[in-house]
């Protein structure tokens, strides 16, 4: 208690250079709670673009088909696994989709083609399909049988394609009969993915599944997520839900590694600046402690002298610290919520603006998160109480003799 | 410690205490025997450099004997570690400084009653004993004060207070009265004699002013690091 009140009152002793120590820690962490809240919000923007408007947050095949994808290969009943998933909270909307591969052609020039299955209504609703299109027009009539089909922008650029054009699409059908048809191009679609848009070729799932002579039949369930940060633990509840073992509940960690993976790498580089903002603090903090110290060591030589145990001044110093940071923390906790709030409504505009798939970026936001507190804190005190152990062992050594007879 | 030594607060047995200052080594106290009872009020007097202070700091523990060996209270200081050592400050030995030395960012009462809030002291027994002892030294009505807002007098008044109220075995004072005036150097002095005749608190005091010189009941001189003389006076 004792130690306690000294350790307060002289936090009030050097007033400007408290200030300063306290400025250098709130500093630190305002700027280590805006890194992470921007970081997370920027991250998390690109990685719900590509997921919530492209991939789905979670996919469902049959199990192994990620790794062997096979025509034949495909959930049966999926409506009724569909209707299933949409009970469980936590699930937006669920996209069926059917894949296979085709020669394309559009008078003299044909392409491979990844032929696409959708339903354009709960794509739409579930993607922002419609959103992409970016010549022409999405499927005229969903749910009708209109023989259209929208294209990928590479693929319309290597057959030379437009809106209008008639599409002539070769591929194998299930029963093994050559399935061939002619449809006509209804749009152009950008999804963000050039290489993607390289192949696709969508069209409407009735279709596609009368085409491949799959009646009935997908290959995956896209499902998008109300939350992007709780997907791994909705998969777990979505497979618990089906209780089927032939079926693979993944989330896009899984289903999209290498996104994923480089993703994560990318974010490991926003940590270098918070162990930049780490140093500076680390450094503001043991420069005004080690000062105070030396400064004070007649005074730790008297209470060593009328007996305090150097266990009690390292404390005293390091309480002195741990008062200042936790001080700083908590004015550091308003302004980075204030920040970070702020800009993830406002956003910081870009320097220049730009599409991709479909999607606006005109504005990087930031996120208020547990993690852009938790860490600062975390961060703040642990470095201020870390740098400051060298001075508080300083002062704990301080030899009493020698220092009274310091003037 | 053998039983001899029982009766007496300090032994010293051919205690030497060499330091080096700026490389060069200095012989400050040179194999001093010495012994001082229970009670006594003795002045340990010298020119600047005699060793006054380094014998003080080597008898109260601040600083360890190079040769020789120190009893305190009837332990031995050498065999204690730094902890011990730490405790038996608290325990057994009273400091007055030179310059004060008061805990500038507690109050009058707060100093005098830190050594207690140290030894785990129950609170009303410090309120107590605080409260006596500042009524002793006609320090009422400067409780709740902060060292800056009080005289010199004042001050080495509550570093007495503050050395006394824990019931030391002994009282180490370092030129005490150097920063005071005579008047209140002669009347803290008297204070001191006192407390020692009334608590028979043993007193160690280290000055070169004549007058205090003249209070004290044994006076030992030191010159060159070395006992000149030892004068008990009745």
């Amino acid at each position: 208690m004792i130690t306690l009140k000294i350790a307060f009152r002289n936090i009030f002793r050097q007033k400007r250079r408290t200030l300063l120590t306290v400025l250098t820690m709130f500093g630190g962490f305002t700027l280590c709670s805006f890194s992470i809240g921007w970081m997370d919000g920027s991250y998390n923007y690109i990685i719900d673009m590509f997921t919530r408007y492209q991939l789905g947050h979670i996919q469902i095949h049959n199990r192994g088909y990620i790794d062997r994808p096979s025509l034949y290969d495909t959930i049966d009943d999926y409506e009724s696994v569909a209707s299933t998933v949409e009970r469980i909270p936590g699930v937006t909307r669920t996209s069926p989709r059917l894949y296979s591969a085709g020669l394309v052609s559009v008078g003299e020039k044909s392409a491979i083609a990844r032929i696409i299955g959708i339903d354009p209504r709960q794509e739409n609703a579930a993607t922002l399909f419609d959103k992409k299109i970016v010549g022409g027009q999405t499927f005229a009539s969903p749910g009708t049988v209109a023989r259209e089909a929208v294209i990928g922008k590479g693929l319309a650029k290597r057959i030379d394609a437009s809106p209008g054009d008639d599409i002539v699409v070769v591929s194998q059908g299930a029963d093994g009969s050559i399935a061939n048809d002619v449809y006509t191009i209804a749009g152009i679609i950008e999804t963000g993915d050039p290489a993607g848009d390289q192949t696709a070729l969508y069209l409407e799932l009735g279709e596609a599944q009368e085409l491949l002579v799959l009646d009935g039949r997908i290959h995956e369930i896209a499902v998008v997520a109300d939350d992007l940060g709780g997907v791994r633990r909705l998969a777990s509840r979505l497979e618990d839900g089906l209780a089927d073992p032939g079926l693979a509940v993944e989330p896009w960690q899984v289903f999209a590694k290498s996104f994923y993976d480089a993703m994560m790498a990318d974010k490991a580089g926003g940590w270098v600046m918070l162990l930049v903002i780490v140093f500076v603090v680390a450094i503001g903090v043991l420069n005004t402690v080690l000062m105070n110290v030396l400064e004070r060591s007649r005074e730790y030589g008297l209470l060593r002298a009328v007996g305090t145990r150097p266990r009690q001044i390292f404390w005293l110093v390091i309480t002195e610290v741990c008062i200042m940071a936790v001080v700083s923390a908590a004015v550091g906790c308003i302004a980075g919520w204030a920040i970070n709030y702020g800009l993830s409504i406002k956003g910081i505009p870009m320097p220049m603006e730009f599409t991709y798939g479909g999607m606006e970026f005109s504005h990087a936001f930031t996120e208020v998160n547990t993690r852009s507190f938790v860490i600062p804190i975390v961060v703040v005190i642990l470095s201020a109480v870390l740098v400051s152990t060298f001075p508080a062992l300083r002062a704990a050594r301080t030899a009493p003799a020698e220092a009274m007879r310091t003037r | 410690m053998n039983a001899q030594h029982t009766d007496r607060v300090v032994v010293t047995k051919n205690v030497t205490k060499e330091y080096k200052d700026n490389g060069v080594p200095v012989r400050a106290v040179q194999g001093i025997d010495l012994e001082i009872g229970r009670g006594e009020f003795t002045a340990i007097v010298g020119p600047s450099g005699s060793g006054k202070t380094t014998f003080l700091n080597v008898i109260s523990g601040l600083d360890k004997a190079t040769d020789g060996q120190v009893w305190l209270a009837g332990k031995q200081l050498s065999e204690m570690s730094g902890r011990e050592l730490s405790d038996f400050r608290r325990d057994h030995i009273g400091f007055i400084f030179q310059a004060y030395n008061l805990i500038p960012v507690l109050t009058v009462t707060e100093n005098v009653e830190y050594i207690m809030l140290l030894q785990g002291v129950h609170p009303g027994e410090r309120r107590r004993r605080v409260s006596k002892i500042l009524g002793e030294l006609g320090l009422e009505g400067v409780e709740n004060r902060f060292p800056t807002q009080l005289s010199g007098g004042q001050q080495q008044r509550v570093a007495v207070a503050r050395a006394i109220v824990s019931e030391p075995a002994l009282v180490l004072a370092d030129e005490p009265t150097a920063n005071l005036d005579s008047q209140t150097a002669i009347d803290l002095i008297d204070r001191m004699r006192e407390l020692n005749e009334s608590h028979g608190v043993t007193f160690i005091f280290s000055t070169h002013d004549t007058k205090i010189m003249e209070r004290a009941r044994r006076l030992i001189a030191l010159k060159d690091g070395r006992i000149d003389t030892d004068e008990v006076r009745s």
